[in-house]
């Protein structure tokens, strides 16, 4: 019975399983000749935008969605919406279908496509809050009590009364962020939030999303290439590219398994002599480990490596044998590294797959 | 009920607010299809006064003059486009934020529609229609129109409002299958002066042609109400009018509801 309640407790507020969405569109030829060529073809393109994707999510997470251009997320996020119908496959949102019941779905979450906006776009932002508060059928308490916590962690009362197409880009995204929160939603969908944002913004959205998730148990998915709202935000990242799944865990996991190397830079006495070290011989390991590089002007010599293969204390015991060094610096790998070496296809994709 | 209307009320008032910030652009609108009407009032005015001064199509001149005016007063409040709005949200894939939010499509159409058609009907149709009456009776010497043909025609007006506005949802559908509709648009524009009667009353028309007027919505859109308003109608041929509109307005949504679960099935949102 306990084990029950316990398996109970931790049930996902997303399931999407086996999703796939394909876009078909009619080819288009080059030029006047191929516009009229497309007029009578009857050829289609097909791309399928998202492969076979499955992943649950718990309450209270707060997912990265990472993938590098064209991968496949937004189009996920819009599938997770209710927006668009999945070719195949079923997403479960808080135990809706949101592609058979959108509107019960909507009542249900919020979302920000952060190149986009959901406001009254000729009106003063305060009325855009005052309608959304009738459609979302928000009492007058929780209004109150929305708009006051809204206002302390978003700083909407500065342009509150401004009509929405005059605001700058860092409000209007900080407006919009509120407005998908005004019915305090189950689920928030963040599609590039921080899009052009400065770093003061992006610092204050950051901030937000984390109150919002602690203070209501928000469910937040997000999208983004900004590895700093990942590291600042997210302790689950799922990654895509061309539209499969690649991996789906942990932060610090995947810094483990794929931060395999170390940099360590060091100011020497005398680069020249430690120029002159036979280091494959001295660490006992292959010339495809490690990877030198000096600098004479600064004196400085720096050593990538791989840290399962190669103990530090070696490299700095070789160095001390031939000259003195005045000081050091150690690098993990950076997540942006990592991704990055991810989205150029640079590991074997064995290799990621959990 | 209570909450249909509070969830899509805001819309109508967003509307006329979102009108009285364009107030500028609107004016100039309202003059162009004035100075339109005034045009055609010369020009009936002519033709009448070189015939006998009978009636044509059924209509004295002086019913010629209550025709132009009040067509002009009617079709501004009828005619309250949504499809361009359709159109650009799908084109530029903004009725995403439409899909996110517990609401249906078309109603908040609809309901932004009714924000329009009030603020015309203020701005400047009561105004245009109290000029009329005023000029029927004090320089025509018609006597005033009576209550029983106003309530009928506000009635049916309000029909009318909404067979446009249910077309009008299926006609910016295309959208979803062209993603462009602005050619269609005029002519839709073209052709419909023609059918609903804005141009020339469909009385003059040959008797053929105003049997297929009779099958098709447009007659109901703005002609009937006008027509109505003449005391055209009376007695059971008043119910056919009335009823053929109510009858309009139930197809046009069941087409209307199946357009849309179609292109739902099909959507794609561009962009992101
Ligand atoms: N309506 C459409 N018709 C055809 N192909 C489409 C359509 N919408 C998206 N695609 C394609 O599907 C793929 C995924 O697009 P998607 O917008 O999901 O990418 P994304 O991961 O959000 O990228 P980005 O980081 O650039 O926003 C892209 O290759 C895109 O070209
Ligand atoms: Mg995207």
């Amino acid at each position: 019975m306990f084990v029950f309640c316990l398996i109970k407790k931790g049930d996902s507020m997303i399931q999407v399983k086996n999703i796939t969405k394909e876009f078909v569109s009619a080819k288009k030829y080059p030029g006047l000749k191929g516009a009229i060529k497309g007029l009578f073809s009857r050829e289609k393109v097909r791309k399928t935008a998202v492969d076979d994707i499955s992943f649950d999510i718990a309450e209270g997470e707060i997912v990265g969605y990472i993938g590098s251009n064209g991968a496949g997320k937004s189009t996920t996020i819009k599938m997770m919406t209710g927006i668009l119908r999945p070719t195949k496959g079923q997403c479960i949102v808080n135990g809706i279908d949101p592609s058979k019941n959108r509107l019960d779905n909507a009542q249900n979450i919020g979302v920000v496509f952060g190149q986009r906006t959901q406001l009254w776009w000729d009106l003063p932002l305060s009325e855009s809050f005052t309608i959304l508060k009738e459609i979302y059928n928000v009492s007058d308490e929780e209004y109150e009590e929305r708009m006051n916590f809204l206002n302390e962690v978003l700083g909407l009362p500065d342009f509150f009364d401004q009509s929405v197409r005059t605001l700058s880009l860092g409000q209007r995204m900080r407006a919009d962020l509120g407005a998908a929160l005004l019915h305090n939603p189950k689920v928030l969908y963040l599609d590039e939030p921080t899009i052009g944002l400065d770093l003061v913004v992006k610092d204050k959205i950051r901030q937000a999303i984390k109150d919002i998730n602690q203070k209501y148990k928000t469910t937040v998915i997000l999208t983004t290439h900004d590895i700093g709202d990942i590291e600042e935000l997210c302790n689950r990242i799922i990654i895509i590219d061309e539209g499969r799944k690649i991996y789906d865990g942990g932060l610090q996991e995947l810094k483990d398994t794929y931060g395999k190397t170390r940099k360590v830079t060091m100011e020497l006495r005398q680069v020249k002599e430690a120029e002159k070290i036979n280091w494959t011989e001295k660490l006992g390991t292959t010339e495809d480990k490690y990877q030198v590089t000096t600098d004479e002007e600064k004196n400085q010599l720096t050593i990538t490596f791989e840290k399962n293969e190669i103990q530090i204390s070696d490299i700095i015991a070789t160095i001390m044998e031939v000259t003195e060094v005045k000081d050091i610096q150690i690098q993990e790998t950076e997540l942006a590294e990592i991704v990055k070496e991810i989205y150029n296809h640079q590991f074997q994709s064995e290799e990621i797959a959990e | 009920m209570k909450k249909f209307f509070k969830t899509y009320l805001p819309f109508t008032g967003n509307e006329i607010k979102r009108n009285l910030a364009y107030k500028g652009a609107f004016y100039l609108f309202v003059f162009c299809s004035l100075f339109g009407s005034f045009i055609s009032y010369y020009l009936w005015k002519a033709i009448y006064g070189s015939t006998d001064g009978g009636a044509i199509g059924g209509l004295t001149q002086n019913q010629m003059v209550i025709y132009v005016f009040m067509t002009y007063v009617t079709s501004s409040i009828v005619k309250v486009s949504i499809s361009e709005e359709v159109s650009e949200d799908v084109v530029k894939g903004t009725v995403a934020m439409n899909l996110i939010k517990p609401i249906d499509y078309r109603f908040s159409l609809i309901f932004k529609g009714i924000g329009s058609s009030v603020y015309r009907f203020l701005m400047p149709g009561i105004f245009v229609w109290i000029g009329v009456e005023l000029y029927s009776c004090l320089v025509l010497h018609e006597p005033f129109t009576g209550i029983v043909n106003l309530v009928l025609y506000l009635c049916s007006a309000m029909f009318s409002f909404f067979i446009y506005v249910l077309f009008d949802f299926c006609f910016g559908m295309i959208a979803f299958f062209t993603t462009y509709i602005f050619g269609l648009q005029m002519v839709k524009s073209a052709v419909l002066s023609f059918l609903t009667g804005e141009l020339i009353p469909l009385s003059f028309f040959p008797a053929v042609f105003q049997k297929v007027f009779d099958f098709l919505p447009f007659s109901s859109m703005v002609y009937t109400p006008v027509m109505i308003y003449l005391g055209k109608y009376s007695g059971s041929e008043l119910m056919f009018v009335l009823a053929r509109q109510v009858i309009w307005i139930v197809i046009l949504y069941a087409l209307g509801s199946l357009i849309w679960k179609k292109v739902t099935k099909r959507l794609v949102v561009l962009g992101g």
